[in-house]
């Protein structure tokens, strides 16, 4: 069969077909899928693609399906992912529940759209309570927020490893402008590169005999007695912590000795990281922070950051009302710096919208 | 009676110039079609650039089509203002583009992606039939699905009729030189392979100085770059 990619190579792209091309080199063997913009070129992608590498495709009827046959794909062993965002969020959350209860490694690509409801198919930062805690549990799930092409294909790669090393759903969350733009990048075979690809297992049908050698595999979303979800999720609980500092993953620039710090993450982290080169350029002492990881939080690293910089404000700048601000501020509790905010939900933001708000606080 | 007997298309007795350009996302469909259409316009003819990406309106020409008017174009396309407040079905066919052959002056059509996209030629009364539609497939080597000739050659042949290639090998910002040689030798191989007319070379004007001085068999034109302006 041809390979994927030769050698490493750059190329012009729109987001969603990076992504497609991303889990073809990480090794995907199945997307399941349901059409919403601004995510369906990941399908229409992977489906021209799909074929000729002898993966496979199924469109199902609805995104809760498209969500639990990901559930089940996985636990037969397959390497499987689907697509989504919007109002296709909102309903795939069942499906992540169950990922989450019965820790299967699902991995979901959400390319965020305009809420609430159906509202734009354009763009927003609007799914980040959903993406990071929004199932009926308490948000075990691996979550990184992606800012570019380059950042949509390695993480792709990676979001793959993670969810079959630590048995999390582990989302990519993009969003509508990182879909659509173009941009070069580099496409590589992973394994060319030093990255080894974690193996798929399944985790029914599995060898032996039940009682003779060995044990039943409870994969379980459903108990009869409240004690026993407790000891579950207690025991949840205490995994995601313990994996959390390996999993974080976040990028700080010139914040120590910085009067104010830039928080964003995304792709408006590119028009902050502008902002605060521009910011310095002009006298301004502006620091850089933007979380990789959503979910788990770089908590640690914020606090510290903000304890060295000695700055005394931090902008939290978002396309959505306060989403990212909620995940900071639950996450520097006990910290005394005064948090300004830039809000556009649905809206994107560019380095001077920054630029003055900085300026008419400092 | 057939639809040519119903409909006479004017062409005011001028050889106008009636080209379709078709491509995969991120192929420079758009960038070739403006550039055309702006060419055309500064050669002192009357020219209508039609954006038909019924697929996803909103990443088009449409951000730009009031600075394509203050350019001297006539534009059909849906501005974003026309969109306000018609929600998902903001994504139709603008009715004049329906009529677009029946326009006089030259026509430069905007066609959406990919297969499917040549197929949305349909809605425009008499493409078919027409016996000026020249249906241009511009091709970017730099992209995985034609990055070679043989993808080049299954590419086009997936098309369908496609009576001209504009070779667009480019990286965005980073286009180099050497990715504009080798891109569009590629290409040209492709196209002979094809027995298709490569009409020109699509090149960024930030290359011109170093590709001026090359001596290259092609024939260049120089592209302004409009759709950066066109997010956000």
């Amino acid at each position: 069969m041809e390979k994927i990619v030769e050698g490493s190579t750059r190329a012009f792209l729109t987001g969603n077909e990076t992504i497609a091309w991303a889990s073809l080199v990480a090794g995907a063997e199945f997307m399941f899928g349901y059409p919403i913009t601004p995510q369906n070129e990941i399908m229409h992608y992977w489906t021209r693609l799909a074929p000729k590498y002898g993966r496979g495709f199924l469109q199902t009827e609805d995104e809760i399906s498209a969500g639990f046959t990901v559930c089940g794909a996985v636990q037969g062993g397959k390497k499987a992912f689907t697509a989504t965002a919007g109002p296709g969020n909102v309903l795939m959350q069942e499906p992540f529940g169950m990922a989450e209860a019965m820790r299967l490694p699902m991995v979901a690509i959400i390319q965020q759209r305009g809420g609430p409801s159906s509202g734009t198919v354009i763009y927003s930062q609007q799914e980040v309570n959903l993406t990071t805690f929004g199932g009926n549990g308490e948000g075990y799930r691996i979550v990184y927020s992606t800012a570019s092409h380059q950042e949509l294909y390695d993480y792709t790669i990676k979001a793959f490893n993670t969810a079959w090393t630590y048995r999390f759903p582990t989302f990519i969350l993009g969003d509508g402008y990182q879909a659509k733009m173009r941009e070069p990048l580099e496409l590589y075979d992973p394994q060319e590169k030093g990255i080894t690809l974690a193996e798929s297992f399944p985790l029914v049908g599995l060898p032996g005999v039940i009682g003779e050698n060995r044990q039943p595999q409870h994969l379980n979303n459903i108990y009869s007695l409240e004690e026993e979800l407790y000891e579950k999720v207690m025991t949840f609980s205490a995994v995601f912590e313990k994996i959390s500092p390996e999993i974080v993953e976040y990028e700080e620039d010139s914040c120590e000795g910085a009067d104010i710090i830039l928080i964003s993450h995304g792709v408006v982290s590119r028009a902050a990281r502008d902002a605060m080169l521009i910011l310095r350029s002009q006298g301004i002492k502006a620091g850089y922070f933007r979380p990789v990881t959503l979910r788990p939080f770089p908590d640690e690293a914020l606090k510290k950051v903000i304890l060295q910089s000695n700055a005394k404000k931090a902008l939290i700048a978002e396309s959505s009302y306060g989403q990212l601000t909620r995940l900071i501020k639950q996450s520097i509790y006990g910290e005394t710096i005064n948090i300004d905010t830039l809000y556009k939900p649905g809206v994107g933001i560019v380095d001077y919208d920054i630029i003055n708000k900085v300026k008419s606080i400092l | 009676m057939s639809y040519r007997e119903v409909f006479v298309f004017p062409n005011n007795g001028q050889d106008r110039i009636v080209e379709a350009f078709v491509g995969e996302y991120a192929s420079g469909k758009s960038e070739a079609a403006i550039n055309r259409a702006l060419e055309l316009f500064s050669a002192g003819q009357s020219v209508t650039l039609v954006d038909l990406d019924t697929v996803e309106p909103f990443y088009t020409i449409r951000p730009l089509k009031e600075a394509l008017i203050a350019k001297g174009l006539n534009v059909i396309s849906f501005s974003r203002s026309d969109s306000f407040g018609l929600g998902e079905t903001g994504a139709m066919l603008h009715p004049q583009a329906r009529w677009t052959l029946m326009h006089e002056g030259s026509l430069i059509i905007d066609v959406g992606y990919g297969v499917h996209g040549i197929r949305t030629l349909n809605l425009i009364e008499g493409a078919y039939e027409s016996p000026e539609l020249e249906i241009v497939a511009v091709i970017n080597s730099c992209r995985p699905m034609t990055n070679s000739v043989s993808k080049i050659v299954d590419y086009i042949k997936e098309l369908g009729r496609i009576d001209a290639i504009v070779a667009n090998a480019h990286l965005g910002d980073e286009t180099t030189v050497k990715d504009v040689i080798n891109g569009n030798m590629i290409i040209t191989r492709a196209a002979d392979i094809l027995n298709i007319p490569v009409k020109y070379a699509g090149v960024d004007e930030k290359l011109r100085d170093e590709i001026s001085k090359i001596d290259l068999s092609w024939r260049i034109k120089y592209f302004t770059r409009y759709m950066p302006q066109a997010m956000w």
